[in-house]
């Protein structure tokens, strides 16, 4: 089309995109069904990191579910099911080796044996430029039980290029350790939790945007670990956590990718980063490949200690939780994803290592118990 | 402290208001695609989030804030 | 599609282009299946039946990039290319020549707007009352998919020919290119002019019929989308382009226009086209030059 004036190029853009050629032509859907089953599993520690007693850590399986279907004309239904199986043993307190190394002592031979169960149910309604929705749940555990609930609103502005939302969740646990008496834990105590968040979505251009949230929890109760030999900590947290989302196509390599990053702070002293990037490639119209490489790195907790120090009063804060001190972690997966029409398959394996080495903030007290660990899961989505 | 972060994120908002461009609703193909959604696998998502709610101290900042669990 | 269906096809094997040819029809009929308006398991008519729903109807790639060419035209045309405006076609009764009145039409007029349907998610979202016509779109795009798929198939020489909409596969053996008589609005079985197609597509739109006189006016049934009232345009125009989606889109929209803003338009598009206007006289451009 020589000399075709600007409105005809114009026109020509969107009648040159239509796909033509019979397609797969799956049937528009309306309601979900996915079921994923995951087995995770964590590396033994080695004999210079625990001179005695018990080297395997967990084992877990979970097994998640979802129902999305809609309800009426203004409304959609939510539903969320797991149940993960646990065994294995966990730190119970750390010491000095003959070499004045930390070392870590894993629970004893009875070990943890653990079934957790949750249930989530929620609903979106929807209106002229936006929405709003209501979600409750409830999971139970051999030494664990919490209720909780959550509300959410979001608005489109700009002929929807922003996205506006907030929301609300409160959660209510209740803690039961498993042979409390025996080994002088806590009976039962309880804690609670509160949190709000606020986010932004914007729309770049036609192939890339961008979103930033806010969150603020506060908790309050029992918040130390009842199976540690040596933990004490404040009854009163409040974290502040940041985090920003980039997404941007790539058409002439039909591939997506999601950059992530997220800052994270509380009163307990920790303070974390986290970033992440995926790459969703597009093979062909059915297949699609995800690898994904994360980088997380977080300080010690003011009460932080690699030896427990069991002459402290139990006045002062203290624990040798490996979660609570400074290291590094660097995990990758990749998921393949293929796309039958009505119905999708997932198959993911991730490789997650956490160690001081990796930490870009100074490491003064190195977690001899850090983990490392395997995962690998399946999924599969039904459209209906 | 949290006043400075609560100004650098209103500026880089509104920073993010001003550069944009005036997409069309038929220029919307590519932001519809499932691989560019905020949380393309919300399954994979939630299974990642509880995993490292359990292995690290952190937690939070997407708007998933959702029940306990006894593994932290 | 309610019309005429025609497949051209050169190939040195008779077997080779039946079978092509029974797979470009059933191309064709696959899209007529999905939306025409007057069947009722069509997926338009899912559509349609789900104007009002808050959740929407969940479209697929396909049903997405004709809507965003309609989106297209409906800015290109400033709101005349409006494939919600069938719900006007109800209150003129072009048999009984029937006017309605003007609060009648800004009745209809409010369910009327493409820019008023919203995308999400994959999900369309009809508002209460409006109505999807496909009808100025899925022919022309019926016709170029089928010629893609042919070239698809191998096949190197041949037309397809949907109604009028025509879309080149490929040109006549000896790179000559393929002949279309443009029929005269006025004088039946005459040909107005002839547009030669090496490549890309030719379409047609026309008033010469449904219309009627009333007081020595004549109302045509191309209506306005913006004003609710016939359209003062061109008694016909056929134009050629690289598909023969933008080339009917170009014809519709060069119809619903005023005929002196068609014109100019017409001109200005660079594309080869011949036109007749009220008065019966024939306008063109570019009909002897290779496309």
């Amino acid at each position: 089309m020589k000399n075709a004036s600007r409105s005809i190029i114009a026109l020509s853009s969107t009648a040159m995109a239509l796909p033509g050629i019979a397609l797969s032509d799956a049937p528009p859907t309306q309601s979900t069904v996915s079921y994923k089953l995951s087995n995770y599993q964590e590396d033994d520690l080695s004999r210079s990191e625990a001179p005695i007693g018990e080297l395997e850590r967990y084992e877990i399986d979970v097994h998640q579910f979802q129902l999305v279907s809609p309800l009426g004309r203004n409304m959609s239904l939510h539903v969320d099911a797991n149940y993960e199986s646990l065994s294995g043993a966990s730190p119970w307190f750390t010491s000095r080796s003959l070499d004045g190394e930390p070392v870590v002592n894993l629970s004893g031979p009875s070990g943890i044996w653990d079934r957790r169960a949750e249930l989530s149910v929620g609903s979106r309604f929807y209106l002229e430029n936006g929405s709003f929705a209501g979600k409750i749940g409830y999971s139970e555990e051999n030494d664990y039980s919490a209720f909780s609930f959550g509300l959410n609103g979001e608005k489109n502005y700009n002929n929807d290029l922003t996205t506006v939302s907030v929301g609300l969740s409160y959660s209510s646990d209740q803690i039961f350790p498993t042979d409390a008496a025996l080994f002088n834990r806590v009976i039962e105590d309880d804690k609670q939790s509160t949190s709000v968040f606020f986010s932004v979505s914007q729309v770049i251009n036609q192939v890339s945007s961008f979103q930033s949230a806010l969150s603020i929890t506060e908790q309050s109760g029992f918040l130390s670990d009842p199976y540690k030999l040596r933990d004490i900590r404040p009854d009163n947290k409040t974290q502040i956590a940041w985090s920003n989302s980039y997404r941007r196509f790539f058409v002439s390599t039909n591939a997506a990718l999601h950059a992530n990053y997220r800052y994270y702070h509380d009163d307990f002293g920790v303070n974390s980063h986290t970033s992440d990037l995926s790459w969703y490639q597009n093979l062909g119209r059915t297949l699609q490949l995800v690898p994904t490489l994360r980088y997380y790195n977080q300080s010690a907790a003011n009460f932080f200690t690699n030896v427990d120090n069991f002459l402290n009063p139990i006045s002062e804060y203290q624990s040798s939780d490996y979660r609570l001190s400074t290291f590094g972690a660097v995990s990758g997966s990749l998921s393949v994803i293929a796309d039958m029409g009505s119905w999708t398959a997932t198959l993911t394996a991730e490789r997650y290592l956490a160690d001081d080495k990796y930490s870009a903030f100074e490491v003064s007290k190195p977690s001899t118990a850090l983990v490392k660990y395997n995962r690998i899961s399946l999924g599969i989505d039904f459209r209906f | 402290m949290r006043q400075l972060r609560a100004t650098l994120l209103l500026s880089i908002c509104s920073l993010m208001l001003i550069s944009c461009a005036e997409v069309k609703a038929w220029e919307r193909g590519y932001l519809a695609r499932e691989e560019m959604a905020w949380d393309p696998n919300s399954l994979e998502s939630s299974l990642n989030d509880h995993i490292f709610f359990s292995k690290e101290a952190s937690s939070g900042g997407n708007s998933t804030a959702g029940g306990g669990c006894g593994c932290n | 599609m309610g019309s005429f269906c025609e497949i051209q096809l050169f190939d040195e094997s008779r077997i080779s282009a039946k079978s092509i040819v029974k797979q470009l029809a059933g191309e064709v009929t696959r899209l007529e299946k999905k939306y025409s308006r007057f069947r009722e398991d069509s997926f338009l008519t899912k559509i349609n039946s789900s104007a009002g729903n808050k959740l929407g109807l969940a479209i697929d790639e396909e049903t997405q990039s004709l809507f965003d060419h309609a989106l297209n035209c409906f800015e290109q045309s400033d709101g005349l290319f409006d494939i919600t405006a069938g719900a006007l076609n109800k209150i003129w009764d072009f048999k009984k020549a029937l006017i309605p009145s003007q609060p009648q039409i800004n009745a209809v007029r409010a369910c009327v707007g493409l820019n008023k349907i919203s995308f999400k998610n994959s999900h369309i979202h009809l508002p209460l009352e409006m109505q999807i016509d496909f009808g100025g779109i899925v022919k022309e795009y019926a016709a170029d998919s089928a010629a893609r798929l042919a070239r698809n198939l191998g096949a190197k020489h041949g037309l397809v020919n949907l109604g009028g909409d025509f879309s080149v596969i490929g040109s006549q053996p000896g790179n000559k290119p393929w002949s279309v008589g443009i029929s005269s609005p006025i004088s039946a079985g005459n040909i107005m002019a002839k547009i030669s197609l090496l490549d890309g597509g030719l379409a047609s739109s026309g008033n010469y019929e449904r219309f009627f006189m009333h007081e020595g006016k004549r109302y045509s049934h191309i209506l306005n989308p913006v004003t609710g009232w016939p359209s003062n345009g061109l008694r016909a125009v056929s134009i050629s382009a690289n598909l023969c989606s933008v080339a009917g889109s170009v014809a519709t929209i060069a119809m619903l226009k005023n005929e002196f803003e068609a014109k100019a338009w017409l001109e200005n598009s660079g594309l080869a086209y011949v036109c007749m206007d009220s008065e019966g006289m024939i306008g063109s451009s570019g009909l002897k030059s290779d496309n």
